[in-house]
């Protein structure tokens, strides 16, 4: 494993720490796939209706199915109008947690597959792990996340240490992000056994590979969970849904970047529409960063759903791909140590690329690498 | 951190214009004060160059009917760079077009290090016609005793724009910056050579090979071109070594200031002739 690299950010791209609140969206757009019972249309729709891994964000009438773009692949969704009655047809009761049985219970009976998928794996826990850690450089959301909701966030953690027995749990986060380690600092006391650590800001940091590294953990002993993870968890144990999420819209078409709070299920288009309808025509839009995320097409809308943290609007800028000059930056950069160039010519896929994205910035011909090695779609 | 290949290719120009600048103090101004060359000989350095890149111009212009801003800019140039004071410019531009276009047609089929083979190629075309020297008229004409500072800043028997190691070593210096730059091949180039040197300067005390402006230069742009050189670490270094044995072993038995290149030329071949039974397998 390699020292990781700081990827500096455009300096004219801040964040102001103000969350604009779109509560109120048109239309909400729910996935056909994340439906375990048969809707039709003019059906209706409350909020808080679970689907198979999927909350109904407001309450409205089915009016149409359509297709659009979720998770990186169009699918057909059911669109809900809302109605603005946030109808709710039955409020969710708390539910009391005693034993860690009860906690992957209720994780697997509310459908929060990754946790349940990391607290099942992990056979004995050592080391109980929750990072806030924004990974790419345009994305803020674990950092809000922390930054607002500490108090449940330190809760929850207090309350799934205690069902897992262990006697500390550790709050990473990076050293850049003052006002929420102002925040966590003010009230962490009240929590003794929390320990908060500070990692320097570099990238994949935050994956679980590195950071159980940085921190001399044993990764297959230690569970690592997200604040957003842990807000889940508080939100079911108190009887609250999800139906929003955070996301950051910036880059270098935006005049001013937006931290924003929008209901799961509001389609990208109707968001520009209300808050950036000054931007023209000549921009090309990334999801979920620029290292790891993926451009959409002109004129494609997506759904945002819990898995979007950030929106890159930039500026057209068509990079002129020439042929490979041998140099291996690829493999000389790569985290995992993946013979990048290699992979690329026999167009291999490689089960140990982390996806992170290193391989395309760094290429200085403009090759696309990351898809071919990590096997996601050109 | 990030560059683009046309950055780093400008970058490679702009790191040997300095080289060539020297050349034509070295190999023009102060053969012109003697009163050795004419006027318009100052410039020969630059014209081989310029030469060279017109040559690359219209060979663009005939396959593709356009220029191509790519390596083969900074191929050309270091090739105009390593030719001998002595090399006839007729002889050197008809040479360079013939093998030129040869080479970068058969570029498809077979990728061989066009810069070391070009370059021997019109050297030993010249060699055939002139005298077998890299002296200037200067060093010709009288007797050089040259101290440990006249080699560092150039003043030594070379290339036509090749001979000044401190610039060579400012160039490495900077290129160390370069995340794309492939620092260890010159490093163990230099060394592998430093240790045999040192050891034949023990056993038979001559110490003639210790300091070879040319096997400097050469280490830090033709051996380290991305194209003709291995990209995973461990194969750099081995290419290094390999480069550094061979560039003494024909300095002792040839010539010290083509030793380098023949070093590479030979190495790159083995490297090529290996992958080629590797796919084959």
């Amino acid at each position: 494993m390699k020292n990781l690299i700081k990827i500096k950010d455009h300096e004219s791209i801040k964040f102001v720490n103000e969350i604009n609140y779109f509560r109120a969206p048109e239309k909400i757009y729910v996935p056909t796939k994340c439906l375990k019972e048969t809707f039709k249309i003019n059906d209706y729709v409350f909020k808080n209706t679970i689907f198979d891994n999927y909350v109904s964000s407001v309450s409205g009438k089915i009016i149409n199915v359509d297709e659009i773009l979720y998770n990186n692949s169009k699918s057909e969704v059911l669109v809900v109008e809302n109605d603005y009655k946030e109808n709710i047809n039955n409020k969710n009761k708390k539910v009391k947690i005693k034993s860690k049985e009860d906690l992957i219970e209720v994780i697997k009976k509310y459908n929060l597959e990754n946790i349940y998928k990391k607290i099942t794996e992990i056979k004995d826990i050592s080391h109980f792990v929750v990072k806030s850690i924004d990974e790419e450089v345009y994305s803020i959301k674990q950092l809000i996340l922390l930054q607002n909701y500490y108090h449940e966030i330190l809760e929850t953690i207090n309350l799934i240490q205690s069902v897992l027995k262990l006697k500390q749990s550790l709050l990473v986060t990076k050293n850049t992000n003052f006002n929420s380690i102002k925040n966590v600092k003010s009230i962490i006391g009240t929590y003794p056994n929390i320990m908060i650590r500070l990692v320097e800001d570099k990238y994949l940091i935050g994956e679980d590979v590195f950071l159980c590294k940085h921190l001399n953990y044993n990764l297959q002993k230690t569970l690592i969970l997200t604040v957003e993870e842990i807000l889940e968890i508080h939100n079911i144990i108190f009887g609250h849904s999800m139906v929003e999420t955070i996301i950051t819209v910036s880059g270098n078409k935006i005049k001013s970047p937006l931290i924003m709070s929008v209901r799961i299920g509001t389609s990208l288009k109707e968001i520009m529409s209300k808050y950036l309808s000054d931007l023209g025509t000549d921009y090309d839009i990334f999801i979920n960063g620029l290292l790891k995320g993926y451009r959409i097409k002109d004129g494609e809308d997506i759904l945002i759903s819990k898995e979007i943290h950030s929106i890159v609007i930039n500026k057209i800028e068509r990079k002129s791909i020439t042929n490979c000059i041998n140099c291996g930056a690829c493999k000389k950069i790569c985290p995992v140590n993946i013979n990048v160039k290699l992979c690329y010519e026999k167009k291999l896929k490689h089960k140990k690329c982390l996806g992170c994205g290193l391989c395309n910035y760094i290429c200085p011909a403009n090759l696309k690498l990351k898809e071919i090695v990590s096997g996601d779609k050109l | 951190m990030k560059k683009t290949t046309n950055k780093l290719i400008i970058e490679n120009i702009c790191l040997l214009f300095p080289f060539i600048l020297y050349g034509i103090y070295k190999n023009g101004f102060l053969l012109y004060q003697k009163n050795l060359i004419s006027v318009l000989e100052i410039l020969k350095p630059l014209y081989l160059v310029l030469i060279s890149v017109a040559i690359k111009i219209i060979v663009d212009l005939i396959k593709d009917k356009k220029i191509n801003f790519d390596y083969n800019f900074v191929y050309v140039i270091l090739i105009g760079m390593m030719m001998p004071c002595n090399i006839n410019l007729i002889l050197y531009t008809i040479t360079f077009f013939v093998f030129y276009i040869l080479f970068h047609f058969l570029e498809k089929y077979i990728k061989i290090n066009k810069v070391c083979l070009i370059g021997l190629i019109i050297i030993f075309c010249n060699f055939l016609l002139n005298d077998f020297t890299y002296m200037s008229l200067l060093e010709k004409n009288y007797e050089f005793n040259f101290s440990f500072t006249d080699y560092l800043f150039g003043r030594n028997i070379g290339s036509i724009s090749t001979s000044s190691i401190i610039l060579s070593i400012i160039s490495y210096i900077y290129l160390l910056g370069n995340f794309y730059y492939k620092k260890d091949i010159p490093f163990m180039i230099n060394i592998t050579y430093v240790i045999l040197a040192f050891i034949y300067l023990f056993i038979y005390n001559d110490g003639t090979y210790l300091l070879n402006s040319e096997l400097i230069f050469g280490s830090i742009f033709v051996a380290t071109l991305s194209e003709y050189s291995p990209y995973s670490n461990k194969f750099q270094i081995l290419y290094g070594i390999f480069i550094g044995i061979i560039a003494f072993i024909v300095s002792l038995l040839f010539d010290k200031i083509l030793a380098i290149y023949i070093a590479i030329f030979i190495t790159s071949t083995i490297m090529l002739i290996l992958s080629l039974i590797k796919t084959k397998k």
